[in-house]
C-alpha cells in the first residue's frame, strides 16, 4: 500500500463510495424488478425483461459508478481485506429494505446483522492500525 | 425455494466470485504494466462479462423473491473470495481476518435463513 493517493483518490474513500452506490442500486433494482415482474414467464429468469423499468437503468448507472471505484480500490488494497469490508452492504441492504421497502426484519435476522457487524470490526481493526503506521 | 431458483442462485454466485478474482488480477497486472496491453484488456473483459451474467441472473431472481432474503446469498461470496484470494492470489490471511470473515459469513447465512 505504498504511494497511496490522498483526498478523493484515497482508496478507503473510494471503497465507501462504491458501497454507497451498491446500497442504493440494490434498493432501486428490487423496486424496478418488482414493478415489471412476470413470475409466470420462463424468459423472465434471464432478468432481461427488468430493463423495461427506468429504476433498473438508474441502478445500472450506479453499479457502473461503484464498479469503477471498486476497480480503483483493487489497485491498492488486498482482496482479502477489501472484499469483507465491502460486505457492510449486507447490513445496509436489509436495513434499507426495512426502512424504505417495508420488508420485515425478524429477531434471527437482527442477530445475523449483529454477527456481520462484529466480523466487520475484526477485519477493519488491522486496517486502522496499518493506517496509523503510515 | 425450487431447484431451478437454487441453480440460478449458484450460477450467479460462482460467476460473481470468479469475476472478482479475475478483476483483482487484472488491476494488479495494470499496476506494473499499464492499461494498454492485451493481457489486461482480456482479463478485464472476462471479469466484466461474468459480472454482467451474474447481474442479469440476479435481476431474474429479484422478480421472484424478497431482496432481504435473496441478497445475503451473495454474501456467501465473502468466504469464497477471501479464501480463494489467499490461495490463488497469495494474499496474506491472518487469524483475525479469517475469524472476521467467518463471522460475516455466519451473520449473512443467519440473515438469509431467517
Amino acid at each position: 500500500m505504498q504511494n497511496r493517493p490522498t483526498g478523493f483518490g484515497n482508496p478507503w474513500l473510494q471503497l465507501g463510495l462504491s458501497v454507497a452506490c451498491v446500497f442504493v442500486s440494490e434498493l432501486l433494482l428490487k423496486r424496478g424488478a418488482t414493478d415489471v415482474a412476470e413470475p409466470d414467464s420462463a424468459f423472465s429468469w434471464t432478468g432481461i425483461n427488468g430493463l423495461e423499468s427506468p429504476l433498473v437503468w438508474w441502478a445500472i448507472l450506479l453499479i457502473i459508478a461503484s464498479f469503477i471505484s471498486w476497480l480503483y480500490v483493487l489497485r491498492y488494497v488486498p482482496l482479502t481485506v477489501a472484499y469483507p469490508l465491502s460486505r457492510v452492504v449486507d447490513i445496509l441492504v436489509p436495513l434499507g429494505c426495512w426502512i424504505f421497502l417495508g420488508e420485515l426484519i425478524s429477531t434471527t435476522r437482527w442477530c445475523g446483522i449483529a454477527l456481520v457487524v462484529i466480523g466487520l470490526a475484526l477485519v477493519a481493526k488491522p486496517v486502522a492500525q496499518m493506517e496509523e503506521r503510515l | 425455494m425450487s431447484a431451478l431458483a437454487f441453480f440460478f442462485i449458484v450460477i450467479s454466485l460462482v460467476s460473481f466470485v470468479v469475476a472478482q478474482l479475475i478483476l483483482k488480477r487484472a488491476m494488479q497486472f495494470s499496476m506494473a504494466n499499464g492499461l494498454r496491453n492485451s493481457r489486461f484488456v482480456s482479463l478485464a473483459t472476462i471479469g466484466i462479462a461474468l459480472m454482467t451474467l451474474s447481474f442479469f441472473l440476479t435481476l431474474g431472481l429479484l422478480q421472484r423473491f424478497d431482496l432481504s432474503y435473496l441478497y445475503p446469498f451473495q454474501g456467501l461470496s465473502v468466504i469464497f473470495i477471501t479464501l480463494l484470494a489467499a490461495v490463488a492470489l497469495k494474499e496474506n490471511l491472518s487469524a483475525r481476518l479469517t475469524l472476521g470473515t467467518l463471522l460475516i459469513t455466519a451473520g449473512i447465512v443467519l440473515v438469509s435463513i431467517s
